[in-house]
């Protein structure tokens, strides 16, 4: 009886306050509709209607050039040369008069001249066209696109043949084996060139997404101004199903799972239908899914900040309701639209119900890290750049992978990735999912708490510099010894997304630069996340400022972020065997989650993070110069051993 | 005595010179520098430089093995067609191909790493099938896959070449690959608009929250009492944010000249940034000026510049295009009637607001 009395209690509690949120949700939704009153919206629509009918009007009448790069690379070439016709094919490219002296005084860039037949000897089998280019790093820029825009024009000719053998006289099957490593020293997929139709539709897309860029825009425009290729579509692929006698079109049947989501592209058909590993239809998808998600924050931002500017909160936070109610039906109703808006562009591009479920963590982020801005934000000057902040930042952090592409675990860190494999049709396992989404969820979590913590009278309507208020909501979270290193524990995700970002803004350095620099970047930021709240506990006074309470509290942050680290290797080694993969891969980069087999390598860390922790702890004791300087002392502990870690395993 | 009439003196020439839409302007900028907001978005365009820094090295030493010094790949051909796929690797100088007899033996030394690739010949049905090998996971794949392409595509174009009497096109000849870098175009028509045109962006965001604090704050009351008008303010407000944009970009400039990218007209460049900026901010005041409160000026405003920025690439000479085109110093006289048809706009524009500014009531807003 008791039990089943406390069950409907708690059942009655949960359904009380699920309906509080739901009538904050409500409210919040009649207040943003109210504000973008209908005139708002007429003006929004007017414009629409107003650029899309000029943009249409362009695209029907032939003037509308919507790539970049139009018309930079200027070919001089007579009037009656076929190659006229590649030149109107490519974006990039313009016809000019072909005058000698024009390419001496820099006004064309190429010029076209005769056809040399294949000689006897040593040199090409085939006629070679004679150009010469300007002087200069733009002039043999320019050779290779006018190179690369005959190639695809012939590609583009070729499917039209009739005699597909001639036209096609080589099928190229790609595959991917591991070098020096213990396994079949015979190719696992050799000469399988079966499954012709299945997922081809999904291919085409993709190749025309994966082409280089020059090529892309090329195919763009040939789409918008020629119409006899267009019906064709802009891969050979989409003609050569269709003809009975077309080479046969795989859709690579072996290859791992990874191999072939990340390595995009087609592994079979024509040379010209392989693809090497090119994120650019990644790239593309993250701007798709991305955009959108920067209206939603930026509504949201303001109507947190809105709260607190004119102190309406003040109304919210006497009821009775508690914080994360408020907060939770707050965000309800963004939320919504992003996962509504995800799921309409998930469909517009051809995916599921797994693409909405990878970018629904991302915009997720996206809220989590708006709302701490918000919180944080004096005036509206100062929200508008968090979010532009938040925007390039999370941008960048679902980018980055998409470039590791060849160093394949790294691309699943992106939830991207995941958008990505399941346009190609491919199934993905569990384990994939939450390795790349799990930080995303994690941080979101994190994030809302810290945000939570800070929404409370006292820190809503005061104006305090952003770094005060980052200490508050740390400082808002911490009640023990036990805290701290539950915080540190729970800054993990938000260390590795800052760990990877180096990585990849240090990658342009060469590499005896950047191997060292990361090492004391990511050294830096795991002492940061291991002593930013012990400084923060100590300048509230939440602990007493003496030496022995400031190396408890060190030891605690280095043990939680020890347990932490430990905890993910744990994950790791429980049947998730693409995350391996990752771990191998962070591993040379000195991010060190390796899971050791020896005592002493276990314990290295353990005693690493609680005496650099201790170290920046005891600075964090007195002001913030001195917490400077011993967490300057503590990185360089920090580095020297992951230094020493990487020259001895390394 | 002397040193007071000295600086009463000094004040009345200060006053005579002293206009209030400057005193506006001035304070807008040192704000801005108070706030430290305009360091953030110094730092956001800093890490945006270097990411796209890191895209074009990457690519291009990723995709194009000419750039990368001395890379050779080493190919091991076999099977029937060995003839035919070595005389198009000789076409390729970064690849180096060897005969071997056997596959396995070809594969053995894959295997080892000894060689880069594989190419298995078969011949079937007038056709050669190859099955290429490449490196899994590692960093030369995307290396080895393009080049080895390139070294098949010049066997197709060699076959296509013999059999030339069986098509009704013919392909057209190619002309020799150079090893000109793919990605040159890049840097100018990808990366330098977007470094140009993101203090754009940022100019109007902020014209838009300085004007929606002040009329939600109330402190455009105050104007009854003061000696200046809404059109001062919007002159001060506007001045002050259209002269830090084209500053910006002429920085980004100077650093990209740094790293080696030649930028072509910079004055030109500059005037184009300037009249943009001019067209976003007086979109920016006109919307803040209009809108009932701030989420719908930003709203507006964000709308408004994705459609212009969008609309005008649409268009013949989009800010874009025209910005790429001077940069890589490949210009017509149609580039120089957009950066023309923009400064005009800008000014319009501008004109326009003032007028609109004239007529509003700054109590109502």
């Amino acid at each position: 009886m008791s039990r089943g009395d406390r069950l409907r209690t708690r059942l009655t509690t949960i359904g009380r306050r699920l309906r509080r949120i739901g009538r904050i949700a409500r409210w919040e939704i009649g207040q943003s509709t109210n504000s973008y009153n209908r005139r708002t919206l007429a003006v929004v629509a007017v414009l629409v209607v107003l650029v899309g009918s000029v943009g249409a009007s362009a695209v029907a009448l032939g003037v509308a050039s919507p790539a970049p790069n139009t018309d930079i690379y200027r070919v001089g070439v007579a009037a009656d040369s076929p190659y006229n016709a590649v030149i109107e094919d490519n974006a990039a490219l313009t016809a000019r008069t072909p005058s000698r002296s024009a390419l001496a005084t820099g006004e064309i860039d190429l010029l076209v001249g005769g056809v040399r037949q294949p000689t006897a000897g040593p040199g090409p089998r085939s006629p070679t066209l004679l150009v010469e280019a300007a002087d200069g790093e733009k002039g043999a820029a320019a050779l290779t696109a006018f190179r690369s825009a005959v190639q695809s024009y012939n590609d583009r000719a070729m499917a039209l043949e009739a005699n597909q053998t001639a036209a096609y006289p080589v099928i190229v099957e790609l595959q991917y084996l591991p070098q020096s490593t213990l396994g079949p020293a015979a190719p696992t997929n050799a000469g399988n060139l079966t499954d012709g139709t299945d997922g081809s539709e999904g291919d085409a897309d993709e190749d025309t997404d994966t082409e280089p860029d020059a090529n892309d825009t090329a195919n763009g425009t040939s789409g918008s101004s020629d119409g006899d290729t267009a019906g064709s579509g802009d891969s050979t692929a989409g003609t050569d199903d269709a003809d009975g006698d077309a080479p046969p079109v795989a859709d690579g049947g072996g290859g791992s799972l990874l191999d072939r989501a990340l390595f995009g592209g087609g592994t079979s058909g024509s040379p010209a239908e392989i693809q090497p590993p090119f994120p650019f239809g990644s790239l593309l998808l993250a701007f798709l899914f991305l955009v959108p998600m920067n209206f939603v924050i930026q509504s949201y931002g303001s109507s947190v900040l809105n709260e607190r500017i004119s102190r309406r909160g003040e109304l919210l936070l006497v009821a009775p309701v508690e914080r994360l109610d408020i907060v939770a039906g707050k965000t309800l109703p963004y939320a919504a639209i992003a996962v509504a808006v995800t799921a309409v562009i998930a469909a517009a591009v051809g995916g599921g119900l797994l693409s909405v479920a990878a970018v629904v963590p991302i915009a997720l982020t996206f809220l989590a890290a708006t709302f701490l801005g918000a919180m944080f934000a004096r005036s509206f000057k100062e929200l508008t750049f968090v979010t532009i902040t938040i925007t390039v930042f999370l941008t960048s952090y679902v980018f980055i992978p998409s470039i590791f592409t060849n160093v394949t675990p790294i691309a699943l860190i992106s939830p991207l990735t995941l958008v990505v494999m399941e346009l190609q049709g491919e199934a993905v396992s569990l384990g994939s999912y939450l390795f790349s989404t799990g930080p995303f969820y994690t941080s979101t979590a994190v994030l809302f708490l810290l945000g939570t913590g800070v929404y409370r009278e006292e820190d809503m309507f005061s104006q305090k510099p952003v770094p005060l208020k980052f200490l508050d909501a740390l400082d808002a979270r911490l009640s023990g010894v036990r805290s701290v290193g539950v915080l540190t524990a729970l800054f993990l995700p938000l260390v590795f997304i800052a760990e990877l970002l180096a990585i990849a803004v240090l990658f342009v350095l060469p590499i005896e630069v950047s191997i060292p620099l990361l090492l004391v970047v990511i050294a830096a930021v795991e002492e940061v996340a291991k002593s930013i709240h012990i400084f923060a506990g100590f300048e509230s006074d939440r602990f007493d400022r003496s030496a022995s309470t400031a190396l408890v509290l060190g030891a605690a942050s280095g043990v939680g972020f020890f347990v932490a680290e430990k905890f993910t290797v744990v994950a790791q080694l429980v049947g998730l065997p693409d995350l391996q993969l990752g771990q191998a891969a962070l591993q040379p980069a000195g991010i060190g989650i390796t899971p050791s087999t020896t005592l002493l390598l276990l314990a290295g860390p353990l005693v690493l993070h609680t005496v650099t922790a201790g170290v920046s702890a005891l600075g964090a004791r007195k002001r913030l110069r001195w917490y400077l300087v011993s967490l300057v002392a503590a990185t360089a502990i920090h580095a020297a051993y992951n230094l020493g870690v990487v020259t001895l395993y390394g | 005595m002397a040193d007071r009439d000295l600086r009463d003196r000094w004040h009345a020439i200060a006053d005579r010179f002293s206009d209030p839409r400057l005193t506006i302007a001035g304070r807008e900028i040192r704000v801005l520098g108070r706030e430290k907001t305009i360091l953030l978005a110094v730092v956001i365009q800093l890490f945006v430089a270097a990411f796209a820094g890191f895209l074009v090295v990457g690519l291009v030493s990723l995709y194009d093995p000419g750039s990368v010094e001395g890379y050779q790949i080493d190919a091991a051909v076999t099977g029937d067609a060995t003839n035919e796929m070595l005389a198009a690797i000789e076409d390729r100088p970064a690849i180096d191909g060897t005969r071997y007899e056997t596959t396995s033996e070809a594969y053995a030394d894959f295997q080892d790493g000894a060689v880069n690739t594989v190419f298995q010949t078969t011949r079937s049905d007038g056709r050669i099938e190859v099955v290429m090998t490449a490196p899994d996971g590692s960093i030369e794949t995307t290396l080895v896959v393009s080049e080895g392409q390139e070294a098949l595509r010049a066997l197709e174009r060699n076959l296509r070449a013999e059999r030339a009497g069986s098509l009704a096109n013919p392909p057209l000849p190619l002309p020799p690959d150079t090893g000109g870098n793919p990605y040159y175009d890049f840097t100018y028509t990808i990366l330098l608009p977007l470094l140009v045109f993101l203090p754009v962006f940022i100019s109007g965001s902020i014209t838009v929250d300085s004007l929606t604090a002040e009329s939600e704050q109330g402190t455009l009351e105050l104007l009854r009492v003061a000696p200046v008008t809404m059109v001062d303010i919007v002159d001060g407000k506007s001045a002050a944010m259209i002269a830090i944009a084209p500053i910006q970009a002429v920085a980004w400039l100077g650093l990209l000249s740094l790293n080696g990218v030649a930028v072509a007209n910079v004055a030109p460049l500059a005037v184009l940034v300037a009249a943009v900026t001019a067209i976003v901010v007086a979109l920016g005041v006109a919307v803040s000026l209009l809108a009932p409160d701030r989420r719908s000026s930003q709203l507006l405003f964000s709308v408004g510049v994705l459609l212009f920025f969008g609309g005008a690439t649409l268009l013949p000479g989009g800010p874009a295009n025209t910005a790429a085109r001077l940069a890589i110093d490949s210009t017509t006289p149609l580039t120089w009637l957009s950066v023309l048809v923009y400064v005009v706009v800008g000014v319009g524009a501008i004109a326009a607001v003032r007028r609109l500014a004239e007529q509003i009531n700054p109590n109502d807003l």
